[in-house]
């Protein structure tokens, strides 16, 4: 007996607590009978009631946005209170008629209107308003609600609109918002690997920051009850305890603090479109950023006001226009435009070249006017050429052919080992939508994109910044950024700051060293201060030297540093290269760049430009870049720029020893 | 052996529980009655009205799947428990592999012509499994802490890889089955004072440190439904008019204006009772939910005759399963529970709710099936 007590066939232990299953089951259905009970015979009538008269209407109030505010709480992205005209199909029972009678005051034809109406009962169900016009003018707004009660179904409806007060500046760093659509819907919560959810008829963040950060910025919608009579009219109130109705105000979003300065943001947008030279409006991007990777001014142009997005009242001939724009207003050229750097990569190279012990800061290297290798000529921008030079003078005078023989020696794998580890040809980071790696390339990247292996010649045309290379404004000024604080890669950051609407901060971000290319790092590569110090003296220069490219644009007071390039697009012949730039056709001239870092001996800032068919560095961008840098130290360091005052103390060249 | 001799003489059809096939059957008509309802509102589309028959097709496919699990001698589920659970979880943690691949929560495999979601068949593997092991436990005192330990861990990893998917509800389905079949075994008065202790502990913990912000929201949603604006309180409150208008008759066959008029979310799966309700009135719905709770009766009796531990626990594990669909599905109807998404086993739309139901029911008619022989 006592072996079948620990048997597996003995259930007898078991049996007896069933008697617990059997109570729960019955507790289960008293519960559900009494609820039913209560639900349906005696809160029944009431409820039936609600229910046949359709006379619950939910209202989403609509949570107002964050701000976004620039570094001293500018208001860089604002609201505004306006007005739309609405109709509820379920409630439009003389939808013609309303139709031709609105139609008139706000010039639309009845037609669409009509169309309108039904396509969103069709899509969205009957409840949901329909926005006949958005952003309505006052006058509009007391038309409307003289003939609202005839017309059963119209609405005014108030509304916060997103205004952006800088307008075109910036248009395409803060996005804009707009509808969502349903594949948005769909994939919010992947996207942002939240538990929000959108819905039809909501607006989010489309483009730049707006879309980046779009669940902070966003809030929490709100939710109100009233009760309306069949015509879809409020009414009075019926006995809303029965429904324990509780309505809940809208959470606005959070703000966003930007590490933007709206008075450099504004001079950088002055600066790109107002040049008193034949250029005249620069087409391109600017980015001025301070040394530890705090986003400053970023710009691209040509733009687009997106006021107009904001306010629903962009119309299909606008957009076409600014979509089939050649020079593609809609493109954040900062960091989604990918371009051939040129000249401006020469000091990454003359760093390789000096760590690599190519060459030494004495070493004088001939760099004439052309240069026979492989079966061919390679061609120096200046025909005469430039003498007898050592590498500091090659970068002031940006010779091809000293740089030609620093890529034979190197090698492209070299080249690219330092160019990538100062952030060129790959992702910066920098968290706004749709940024572009760009290309450095390397014998095996060409092996596996192409197919092919790496040809010698190659070496030449890349070390100069052409042929595969390619680069984002942003990754340049990081690299330059880089040589400026003797070796520190930051990541670029633009949003410094999330507070919620009462200014409690809710999130802090703060400069990220990615690498110090001066200590042993990731990259593999380490690279002696001196040399950078050897670099930045050919980069002052540049801007400062008899024979520097960007000499022309100085600043009393502040010590400049750069590298100018030109980006060419088009392969020309020696003939072509020679060629005056600015006789060919617009779209053919060459990009311009110019980088810079200010001051000299402790930088703080490094501001780029890149100016599409500028044909020059120097004669598109210098001039950009000069302003800007002016800007700044006007702001924050005053009494610097002084022309007759004091200088700044200049240590001078390091590199002499 | 002349009792065996007689019982392989009775044939199939005479040996099946017709009282129990009658009972589902009924459940399956109402479903169907109120989701061809559901389905054919005014504003109903071609895509909405397809998915009754669907549904036709699903009851068919699903009992097939019970006849089949009758046939099938329910000890081979203990012989083969170990493998179905590791195949089982392979499958699952494959999901979380190709869900991630494709940027977000994906919950099933696709297998050519249908969508195979193993955290569905999970819920009966893990009864399986459970039944095998707390079928060995026959200490009178109840279980001790080191008997715990193989059974936690056992679920505890299905559990986690649901979660992961994401899938709360259903890794909280889990959770359920475990601790109703380890609280029928019996486990001793120190252990539960222990686990409820460290439970009032660890809470606040996870609370504070576990959570990322918009799980808690999801918690405290949860908690105070009126929170959220737009999901769960309207939700609610459509659902309890529906109810309650249905009053004592109800409005009739396709009469509701709430489910007609598209006022009720996903009426045709989580939110069918309400429908009901609103167009059979109190009757209707009082008739279904006593029918339901009469159906776990009958499922528990069974359970109950079994001839072996194995049979007992491997009936409650599968009451556990319909008992917490139908008890949450309902009481989140009639606003009693706050909206989790759990549908109403036999009466909502959905293939994987009705397979995992009909066979949680042909197991027990398993059992039912085989409780004169050996």
């Amino acid at each position: 007996m006592s072996e079948f007590d620990t048997s597996e066939d003995d259930v007898r232990d078991l049996v007896s607590r069933f008697r617990i299953i059997y109570i729960v089951l019955g507790l289960t259905l008293a519960i559900i009978f009494s609820r039913l009970w209560y639900l349906q015979i005696i809160q029944g009538d009431e409820l039936h009631e609600y229910s046949e008269k359709n006379l619950l209407k939910e209202t989403k109030i609509h949570a107002p946005r964050g701000l976004i505010l620039d570094r001293d709480g500018n208001i860089l992205v604002d609201n505004v209170i306006g007005f739309n005209a609405t109709i509820t199909p379920q409630y439009a029972s003389r939808l013609v008629d309303t139709a031709n009678v609105v139609g008139k005051i706000l010039a639309i034809e009845p037609e669409k209107i009509i169309e309108d109406v039904r396509a969103s009962r069709w899509k969205n169900g009957p409840f949901m308003p329909v926005i006949i016009k958005p952003n309505l003018t006052l006058d509009e707004v007391f038309r409307l609600k003289r003939i609202r009660i005839d017309q059963p179904g119209l609405n005014v409806e108030e509304a916060v609109m997103r205004y952006y007060p800088l307008g075109q500046n910036g248009a395409q760093l803060f996005g804009y918002v707009g509808e969502v659509s349903q594949h948005e819907i769909e994939n919010y919560r992947q996207k942002y690997h939240t538990n929000r959810f959108v819905q039809q008829g909501d607006w989010i963040g489309q483009n730049g920051l707006e879309e980046q950060w779009d669940p902070v910025l966003r809030g929490h919608d709100g939710l109100s009850y009233i009760e309306v009579d069949a015509h879809g009219r409020e009414s009075t109130a019926l006995n809303k305890a029965i429904l324990d109705l509780k309505p809940a105000p809208p959470v606005p979003g959070d703000s966003l603090v930007l590490t933007i300065d709206k008075d450099v943001q504004e001079a950088a947008m002055n600066a790109m479109l107002h040049q008193n030279d034949k250029i005249g409006p620069r087409i391109g991007a600017l980015v001025a950023m301070k040394t530890d990777g705090e986003i400053l001014a970023w710009v691209s142009t040509p733009s687009f006001d997106p006021n107009q997005f904001a306010q629903g009242a962009i119309n299909s001939d606008t957009w076409q226009s600014l979509a089939k724009d050649p020079y593609k207003p809609f493109m954040d050229k900062v960091i989604q435009d990918h371009y051939a750097p040129g000249s401006t990569v020469k000091p990454i190279v003359a760093m390789a070249a000096l760590q690599e012990g190519i060459v030494t800061p004495y070493t004088i290297v001939s760099a004439p006017g052309k240069m026979w290798f492989g079966g061919r000529w390679y061609h120096d921008a200046e025909r005469a050429g430039h003498g007898d030079i050592n590498i500091m003078q090659a970068i002031e005078e940006s010779s091809n052919v000293f740089f030609y023989k620093m890529g034979i020696q190197l090698g492209i794998d070299n080249i690219a080992k330092y160019a990538k580890a100062v952030g060129l040809g790959q992702n910066t980071g920098i968290q706004v939508p749709g940024e572009t790696p760009g290309v450095f390339p390397s014998k095996a990247w060409k092996l596996k994109t192409f197919d092919e292996p790496w040809l010698p010649g190659e070496n030449l045309s890349n070390a100069i910044g052409q042929g595969y290379v390619l680069t984002t404004l942003l990754q340049e000024a990081l690299a330059y950024s880089t040589i400026a604080t003797d070796g520190k890669l930051y990541k670029p950051f633009l949003v410094s700051k999330i507070e919620d609407q009462n200014h409690k901060i809710l999130n802090e971000y703060k400069p990220q060293l990615v690498r110090d290319i001066t200590q042993p790092n990731d990259a593999g590569v380490l690279v002696n201060k001196k040399y950078l110090a050897v670099v930045r003296e050919g980069m002052r220069l540049v801007a400062n030297g008899d024979k520097g490219t960007a000499h022309w644009w100085k600043i009393p007071g502040i010590v400049m540093a750069g590298k100018t390039g030109t980006s060419q697009f088009v392969s020309f012949s020696a003939d072509q290269i020679h060629k005056n730039c600015f006789n060919r056709p617009f779209w053919l001239r060459d990009d311009g760049i110019y980088l810079a870092f200010a001051p000299f001996d402790h930088p703080e800032i490094v501001v780029g430009v890149l100016a599409e068919h500028s044909c020059w560095g120097n004669l598109g961008s210098t001039p950009v870049v000069r302003d800007v840098v002016r800007a700044y130290f006007e702001k924050y360091h005053p009494s610097w720029i002084k022309p007759n005052g004091p200088k700044p103390l200049l240590t001078d060249t390091k590199v002499t020893e | 052996m002349a009792t065996d001799m007689q019982v392989e003489e009775r044939t199939f059809f005479r040996r099946l529980d017709w009282n129990f096939i009658t009972v589902i059957f009924s459940l399956n008509i109402i479903g169907l009655i109120t989701l061809y309802s559901a389905t054919h509102g005014l504003t109903a589309s071609l895509s909405q009205t397809r998915l009754f028959w669907l549904q036709v097709v699903y009851l068919i496919m699903g009992w097939l799947v019970f006849f089949g699990t009758t046939l099938i001698d329910y000890r081979f589920f203990n012989r083969s428990a170990y493998l179905f659970y590791i195949l089982n979880l392979m499958a699952l943690g494959l999901v979380l592999v190709m869900g991630r691949s494709s940027l977000g929560a994906r919950r099933w495999l696709e297998l050519g012509f249908f969508r195979y979601q193993p955290s569905e068949t999970m819920k009966l593997v893990l009864v399986f499994i459970l039944a095998k092991i707390l079928s060995k436990q026959t200490k009178p005192e109840g279980m001790g802490f080191l008997d715990l330990i193989l059974p936690t861990i056992i679920t505890l990893v299905p559990t986690a890889l649901t979660i992961k998917q994401p899938d709360l509800g259903t890794g909280l389905m889990l959770m359920a089955v475990f601790v109703t079949m380890v609280l029928f075994v019996k486990v001793r008065t120190s252990i539960l004072a222990f686990f409820l202790v460290v439970g009032m502990v660890a809470i606040p913990l996870i609370w504070t440190f576990g959570l990322k912000p918009y799980q808690k929201s999801r918690v405290l949603t949860f908690l105070s439904p009126s929170k959220d604006p737009r999901g769960a309180g309207y939700n609610s409150l459509q659902s309890r008019i529906a109810v309650g208008s249905g009053r004592i008759f109800g409005k009739g066959f396709r009469r509701g204006t709430q489910s007609q008029m598209e006022f009720l979310p996903e009426r045709h799966t989580d939110f069918i009772f309400s429908v009901l309700s609103e167009e059979h009135g109190f009757i209707g719905s009082m008739t279904t939910a006593g029918l339901f709770i009469f159906l776990l009766f009958m499922c528990t009796r069974i359970a109950a005759q079994a001839r072996d531990r194995f049979g007992v626990l491997v009936g409650v594990g599968a009451v556990s399963i319909l008992f917490w669909h139908v008890m949450v599905n309902i009481c989140m109807v009639i606003g009693l529970l706050p909206i989790v998404g759990v549908p109403l086993p036999l009466l909502s739309y959905g293939g994987s709710m009705m397979i995992t139901a009909m066979a949680c029911l042909g197991i027990i008619s398993s059992v039912a099936y085989r409780k004169f022989l050996f």
